[in-house]
């Protein structure tokens, strides 16, 4: 900067372009600019996310000590180790095939729904879209326990199929109460990417691919679907990251006997008082989202 | 100076009744009392986009509609794609009825404004998606995909995805994927829209070339008048979803049949007269001038005539007894370049006539300065009497 503002031994002419050395200088303060308006958020992520995130791998190599307290110091792999546990596989299993099937049940409702929204006019596109986001004006826990209710032994569906069936029905406490409760709670982070998506889409191609001999249903397939991909990989892991590393869902409507990694965890931290080994399966199911994402970026960048 | 202005030429257009011509062999597209109307559902009014269109369209010729946004030239020719089904009416591709039909069900293909290629698929997977849509045999796709890579010239390309080529690369692409099929009609809607100036022209006359090979029908849907002159055997003019005028351009353009058509097509003096007898009509400021008027005596009509077709002379020029003619000023000059415009306002008694005079900038042609008196002349066979 001071460089350019010594005297001159000759006066540029009153109307010279401005030298390049200008430029950078300008550039320079454009970036500082940018990065005074992004400081409060990152502010907010490093105290609120890395942090937390540094320590849980820092405690996830800790010792546990026998009275259950943390010991930061003698650092090892034991809880790491602890997770190919015959257990903690199962529940780990058991997490993927729920997440995976609340995946697939909410894709295969969420994209008809989806497609019905897009192609709507906008007023009533306007009262759909406020349909699907009223349930989070009441709190998640609530309407989970709503379906303990429905669910339950003197709920409408047992009390319906009971007489039907000529035995004993179980719904609340089982996986299918899991699924439905996760598919009930994650529909609309389906819908919500696959409209956008859709709404998009250039109803043209739909046209052109008809007006080149396919069917409605071969258009939906060779053009709608696969332009469609890059929402039903955004829906689909919105839907299956939260799903995976669920814990109240599980918690309310599954029972004992369909534990999933969320429920495991808080256990380690609470009950078991053991952090190193909550930490670790943290970090794991960490890494598994992670993978997830990755897998988004990249088939997503690829289609188009 | 008379040679400037030679007598044009005998009109053909008026001789065989086109028709009638025609009628030994089946039209390729028959609309006969086609209408569209969209919305009303719901207590709104119906908007109607086509109003009882009747028209034949020829094997093999190259067809367009012309008209401005909005006219019913796009919904009439989707609704011969398929994308819209008639409110009323028939239409009938090689006499075979198809209104109801869907797209997938007619022998025609479209090629589109935005060229609707599919972006997630190659320069090939998109002209063969329509021979594959039809279970054509591999080895004769590969065949007919190459040729019509061949006919537009992009067989280097084949393997590009849309998103690489130009935009009248896309444009041959969006053509080829239509033509590969070898369908009965080619329907094209608007498809040099988005390009520029010098690449929309040159593709104006390499889509007249590609026609003529294949000898498709073409059916061509624009709102440049330029356009369609330059490529068309006929046009259909519309507006506000009437068909108003059809025949070849020269029809089109030297005899317009009503107010809209004059103004739609190039630039044009209209002129209000009142009608003498069966050949003669008297403007405005008193002149008569020579024109089959077709109207009862004394009644009023609308006159047409080129700004091209007429002639400036100095205005002590002998008289042409041939020539009609009026005496006025010119009240401004434009040059142009390629021509020279002049504004005209007569002055003889009554209403002044006014006139735009349209000279071609050649060798030896006589330039004259606003204020100066002049002489304006044409052949009465330049003039047309509007039906409206």
């Amino acid at each position: 900067m001071a460089t350019t503002l010594e005297p001159r031994t000759t006066p540029p002419p009153a109307d010279a372009a401005p030298e390049l050395g200008l430029e950078a200088d300008a550039e320079r303060a454009e970036s500082r600019r940018g990065l005074l308006i992004g400081l409060p958020s990152l502010a907010y992520l490093v105290v609120f996310f890395a942090l937390p995130l540094v320590i849980v791998v820092v405690y996830s190599f800790a010792t546990r000590s026998r009275t259950g307290r943390t010991i930061l110091g003698d650092w090892n792999l034991d809880s790491y180790a602890r997770l190919f546990d015959p257990l903690v596989l199962e529940i780990a299993l058991r997490s993927l095939w729920l997440a995976l099937l609340t995946t697939l049940i909410s894709l295969a409702f969420g994209y008809p729904f989806a497609y019905y929204l897009a192609t709507r006019s906008p007023k009533v596109r306007g009262i759909l879209l406020v349909l699907v986001m009223i349930p989070f004006w009441s709190n998640f826990l609530v309407r989970t326990y709503a379906w303990r209710v429905i669910l339950g032994r003197d709920g409408p569906f047992v009390r319906l199929l009971e007489p039907i069936l000529g035995t004993d029905v179980q719904l609340l406490f089982t996986p299918f109460a899991v699924v439905l409760g996760l598919v009930y709670g994650y529909m609309p982070f389906m819908i919500l990417p696959l409209y956008a998506t859709i709404e998009r889409l250039d109803f043209s191609l739909v046209e052109a691919a008809r007006d080149l001999y396919a069917s409605g249903w071969q258009a939906f397939l060779k053009v709608t679907w696969p332009l469609s991909r890059p929402g039903v990989i955004a829906g689909s892991l919105l839907v299956f990251i939260p799903s995976f590393g669920a814990y109240v869902t599980p918690e309310i409507l599954g029972g004992g006997r369909t534990t999933m990694l969320g429920s495991y965890i808080v256990r380690q931290f609470l009950s078991a008082r053991d952090w190193p080994f909550g930490s670790a399966l943290s970090v794991a199911v960490l890494l598994v989202m992670l993978a997830a994402a990755v897998v988004y970026l990249r088939s997503g960048g690829r289609n188009l | 100076m008379t040679e400037m202005l030679r007598e044009p030429r005998v009109r053909t257009a008026l001789a065989p009744d086109p028709v009638a011509e025609s009628g030994t062999k089946l039209p390729a597209v028959a609309m006969q009392g086609v209408t569209k109307r969209f919305g009303g559902g719901r207590g709104g009014d119906p908007v109607v986009a086509v109003d009882d269109l009747h028209l034949d369209i020829r094997d093999g010729e190259f067809f367009s509609l012309l008209g401005p946004s909005g006219c019913g030239k796009t919904t009439s020719l989707r609704m011969i794609a398929g994308f819209e089904y008639p409110s009323a009416g028939s239409v009938r591709i090689f006499d075979q009825e198809v209104g109801l039909e869907p797209p997938n069900r007619r022998p025609v293909n479209t090629v589109f404004q935005s060229y609707a290629l599919f972006p997630h698929m190659t320069v090939v997977q998109n002209i063969a998606f329509g021979l594959e849509m039809q279970k054509v045999p591999d080895d004769e796709i590969a065949t007919r995909v190459g040729e019509v890579l061949e006919l537009v010239q992009l067989s280097g390309q084949a393997r590009r995805k849309p998103s690489q080529l130009s935009g009248g690369q896309q444009q041959r692409v969006a053509l080829a994927r239509a033509l590969v099929n070898h369908p009965k009609v080619l329907l094209l809607d608007e498809p040099l829209g988005a390009l520029d100036l010098k690449l929309r022209q040159a593709m104006q006359l390499e889509l007249k070339r590609i026609q003529e090979q294949v000898g498709i029908t073409f059916v061509y849907v624009t709102h440049d008048q330029e356009e369609a002159l330059t490529m068309s055997d006929r046009i259909g003019v519309m507006n506000l979803g009437q068909l108003l005028q059809v025949g070849p351009p020269e029809a089109i353009y030297d005899t317009p049949r009503t107010r809209f058509v004059a103004d739609f097509i190039g630039d044009t003096n209209l002129l209000s007269a009142e009608v003498v007898d069966a050949d003669t009509a008297r403007l405005t400021d008193g002149t008569v001038v020579r024109v089959a008027t077709g109207r009862p005596v004394g009644a009023t009509v609308t006159l047409a005539i080129r700004p091209e077709k007429l002639g400036l002379w100095h205005a002590d020029a002998e008289r042409d007894l041939r020539l009609d003619a009026v005496t006025g000023r010119i009240r401004r000059m434009t040059f142009l370049g390629n021509a020279i415009v002049y504004e005209i306002v007569t002055e003889t008694s009554g209403t002044p006539v006014e006139l735009t005079v349209r000279q071609g900038n050649t060798p030896g042609i006589e330039h004259f300065e606003p204020d100066e008196r002049v002489r304006v002349r044409w052949w009465p066979t330049s003039t047309a009497a509007l039906e409206d």
